[in-house]
Order: structure tokens, then sequence, then C-alpha cells
């Protein structure tokens, strides 16, 4: 396999420096006029704080999100990882086996088809206010997009290289293993990505329906107790961590670089 | 292990044996897609072709020359007749034949060294596959290549690495299909060149496909010349040339100028 570990630091090198330097001055303009619109408007803080008290708050309250993240985290992690395994493998019996095709696959689109974000009192009702019922809810969001991209991308094995395995006499353990799977994986690498903000939406969800912790549970709190400052430093904190989960899925995809004809 | 033992019986099976009957024997073929009423690309097609002999197929586009190898090769069954391969019933791929086909079908995710081996890996040991794909990139000229992946190569250095992938594995009978007609006529030129150098240092059974005349006539002991659809082998012209062929200067002989114009008479050109 052509896998080489030496293409991480070549996608460091790669980033793109500039628009990272713009796009950070853009940012801290906005947060300046966010700023002075308003000291200037006399917005009352629990309505809309001003970027430093934001910050201000992150850094008090370092401790508590730091502490819910990892709660959150757990959830979205556990729920990614079972999201891609079964994923992966309904979305193998769906192609190599005919009868699951008709049966499965059908449940599948049915069950995507359910607003998932309205099943998450039920899901609360029949696993409780742990962490089962969280990991469940990040598991239904990012399930989905793993199944189709996975199926897309076993269906796009070029017919050409299939014949060709065949004039090679290849067996079908080497034509899945040498051929199928290496042309799946940039389609699959494209659903992990769609997937894993996903799966962090779907953690908070549950969050937000039942549980006693994480981050989506503190947006909650802080919205009862008034204190809008800690709302804005949680929501920071869900938007970075789904922001570093992605980027670790995109770091990891790069090292399929290939696309099959 | 068990692979081990499945390669040992075929090569058993295959007795070398060649006997009065050629390496390949095709014994009127014929070929319908879409059944009875559908489209009749080949019409009772026999032809022989003997123990280390370069045939070439030429006919007019669409006339079914590459339906003809493909059926040798065992990637597509026959509607009549039968093909046999070094004493076997083809009706899917043997073990001793090669093909190479006029996309390259390389990986995109392996590199030259690693689509060289693909067909060997799984019979040999990682040091027996070195022991091939060593030799067969010198063979093809792609020294200092190894490691770029095909999409980092030009569309004649591909088409060289497509035909190492069928060579290294040593088969005797070799089945190309247009393998250069992709490519331009300069690079043409010079991978017909290669390919007689190679055949000339290893002989072995060749079908080609072409379109090409001067193709066929520069590397060929034989041309058939295939009719339009539904298609049968009208003639064959003996290419009474000497060898070892130097592709440049056999140009200038006036044999070959006579072959190449009897072929464009009969192909009515």
């Amino acid at each position: 396999m052509a896998l080489t570990t030496q293409r991480i630091p070549a996608v460091l090198g790669r980033l793109p420096w500039r628009t990272i330097r713009d796009a950070t001055v853009f940012f801290l303009l906005l947060a300046l006029g966010w700023e002075a619109a308003v000291r200037v408007f006399e917005i009352k803080p629990y309505l809309l704080p001003t970027p430093s008290a934001v910050a201000v708050e992150t850094w008090n309250s370092a401790a508590l999100l730091w502490q819910h993240g990892l709660i959150t985290l757990n959830e979205v992690l556990l729920g990614f990882a079972s999201a891609v395994i079964l994923g992966v493998v309904i979305a193998l019996a769906v192609f190599f086996v005919p009868l699951f095709k008709r049966t499965l696959y059908p449940l599948v689109i049915a069950l995507q088809g359910i607003p998932k974000v309205a099943l998450a009192p039920l899901i609360v009702v029949w696993f409780g206010y742990g962490v089962s019922s969280k990991v469940i809810m990040a598991f239904l969001f990012a399930f989905f997009p793993v199944v189709i991209s996975t199926l897309g991308g076993l269906a796009t094995t070029p017919d050409n290289l299939l014949e060709h395995f065949r004039a090679l006499r290849m067996s079908a353990w080497d034509t899945f293993w040498k051929l199928r799977v290496p042309s799946a994986l940039p389609n699959f690498i494209d659903g992990c990505k769609v997937a894993m903000p996903l799966a962090v939406i779907g953690a908070v969800v549950g969050e937000f329906v039942g549980s006693s912790d994480g981050l989506g549970n503190l947006i909650l709190l802080a919205s009862g107790a008034s204190r809008t400052a800690l709302m804005f430093a949680t929501l920071l904190a869900v938007t970075v961590l789904s922001l570093v989960l992605y980027l670790v899925v995109e770091l990891l995809g790069s090292l399929v670089w290939w696309r099959a004809r | 292990m068990k692979m081990d033992n499945i390669i040992t019986k075929d090569a058993e099976g295959t007795t070398r044996a060649d006997g009065p009957r050629g390496s390949i024997v095709v014994d009127r073929v014929d070929k319908r897609f879409g059944g009875e009423a559908g489209v009749h690309v080949l019409d009772g097609v026999d032809l022989e072709v003997a123990d280390c002999e370069f045939v070439s197929l030429l006919g007019p586009s669409g006339c079914g020359k590459s339906t003809l190898l493909r059926i040798i090769a065992g990637l597509e069954s026959a509607s009549g007749g039968r093909v046999e391969v070094l004493g076997r019933h083809v009706e899917a791929p043997l073990e001793d034949v090669g093909m190479v086909f006029q996309t390259h079908n390389l990986l995109p995710w392996r590199n030259v060294e690693s689509n060289l081996a693909l067909g060997v890996e799984r019979r040999l040991s990682a040091s027996g596959v070195r022991d091939l794909v060593g030799p067969m990139v010198e063979t093809l000229g792609l020294y200092g290549f190894e490691k770029r992946f095909p999409h980092e190569l030009s569309g004649g250095m591909r088409q060289r690495v497509a035909i190492g992938q069928a060579l290294i594995r040593d088969p005797r009978i070799l089945l190309m299909d247009e393998p250069f007609g992709a490519l331009d006529a300069l690079t043409r030129d010079r991978l017909n060149l290669e390919l007689l150098r190679i055949w000339q240092a290893e002989r072995k059974t060749v079908v080609l496909v072409t379109h090409s005349v001067v193709e066929s006539v520069v590397l060929s002991d034989r041309v058939l010349v295939m009719s339009d659809r539904p298609s049968r082998v009208v003639e064959a012209v003996d290419i009474e040339l000497p060898r070892p062929r130097d592709p440049k200067s056999i140009r200038e002989t006036p044999a070959f100028g006579e072959c190449v114009v009897k072929l464009n008479r009969i192909m009515g050109l």
C-alpha cells in the first residue's frame, strides 16, 4: 500500500498561510465592530455580551468548559466511531448481498427520513440520562453519510480495473482489498468529513434533551442563569471542538490522495 | 500454502507438448451481442497461432477483433465455437496468458514498482518480487521512475508499465489489444521498437490487435486480416522479413513495402 506518513507534514507545508493571515485580520475586525456596536448602542449584556466579556468569561470558566468539553468529546468520539464501524459494515452488506439491498437498504433510507432531533426524547427515555443516550444521538446523526458515501465509493470501482484484475486471475479477496477498498476510500473519507460535525450536533442535541453534564447541558444552565457570556463561551467551545475534530479527519483523509478513474 | 498447490497443479495440468496444433486454436467462434436479433460480431472465425509466433489481427475499427481477443483471453464467452489455449478449453482467464489493454489500467494509488508487483506479489516472497521488479524496470526503460505514480508518468510510460505488468508473470502467451492505440505516432514507434527487442530476447506467443498496417508488418510473423461485421479472417499474410528486425531500417526494404501494399489492397485502402 502506498500510504506514506511523510504526507502529513507535506499537508502542513501546503496550508494556505495567506488565507489564514487575511481571515485572522478579518475576524479581528469583526470582533472590534461587534465590541464597538455593543458599547455605542448600550446593548444589555444579558442580550449580547461584548467579545471581550466573552473572552474574559471563557478564561474564567476554562476549567468548567474543559470538564464538560471532555464529556461531550467522549460522546462524540464513541458515536462517530460506532457510526463508522456500523456504517461500513452495513454498506458492505448492502453492496455484496442482494437480499440486504432489498431489505436493509430501504430501512436505512426510511430511518434517515425521521427527523433525528425529534427522536432525542425517546432515546433519553430508552437509554437514560447517562452517556449512552448521547452516544446514540451522535451515532444516529453520523451514521447515514458514512453508509451512503461508502456505498457510493464501492460502486465507483472502475470496470476496466475489475476486468484487469480478472485477467490477472486475482482472487476475490485480493480484488476486495487491493482494488475495491482503495477505490472506495476517497468517497468514504468525504462521508467521514460530513459525519464528524454531525456527530457533534447529535451529542449536543442529546445533552439538551436529557443530561446533567456536557457542553449542551452547560448552554442550558447558562441560559437558565441568564449568563449570556457563558452561553457564548460554551458555544465557542462547541465550535472549536467540532472544528478540531473535523481537521483531524481532514488530516487523516489527506493520506488518501488518489481518485480512482 | 494453498495458493502454491494450485499453481503447481496448474503447471502440471498444462502439458507443454505442443503437437501439430498451435498454442492457440480458435474453432468456428461465433459472437452475437444481444441474442439472435442482436449484433452479429464474429461469424465462425477460425485461426491457429503456433508456439512463439507473433500474429497481428488487422481490420477496420469495430470489426470485432478486440472481441475475438477478449474471447481468447477468457474475458468474454463465445456464442458458438470453441477456443483452446495451450491445449485447454478457455472458459476463464488462464494462468499462462497475459493481457495488455488499450487503456493502461494501472492502479493510481500504486507507484511503478508496486504496480509491476501486482500480478506476482501473491505467489512470491517480498524478495522474490524485488528480484523480478528490478530487471523488469530495466527492461522497460523505466529506471529512475520506480517510485513515480501513474499520474506522474507520460502516456507512453504508463503503457510500458502496463506491458510490464503482463510480462512480469512470464506468460507463454501475450495478448495485446491495441496497446499503443492511444499514443502519438512517435511514442508508438518507439514502443514498437522496444516490444520487438523484448520479444526477440524472450520469444512468446503474441496476438496483437491493431489497426495500423505498418505496425503489424514491423512486428509480426503473420498478419490475419479480418472483414467488416459479421467478421471473419479473410486473408492470412506471412511477413517473411528477416529477424531480428530493426523497425527503422526495415521500412526502407522493398519486401517491407510489398507487404504494406498487399495488406492495404486486401483492406481496400
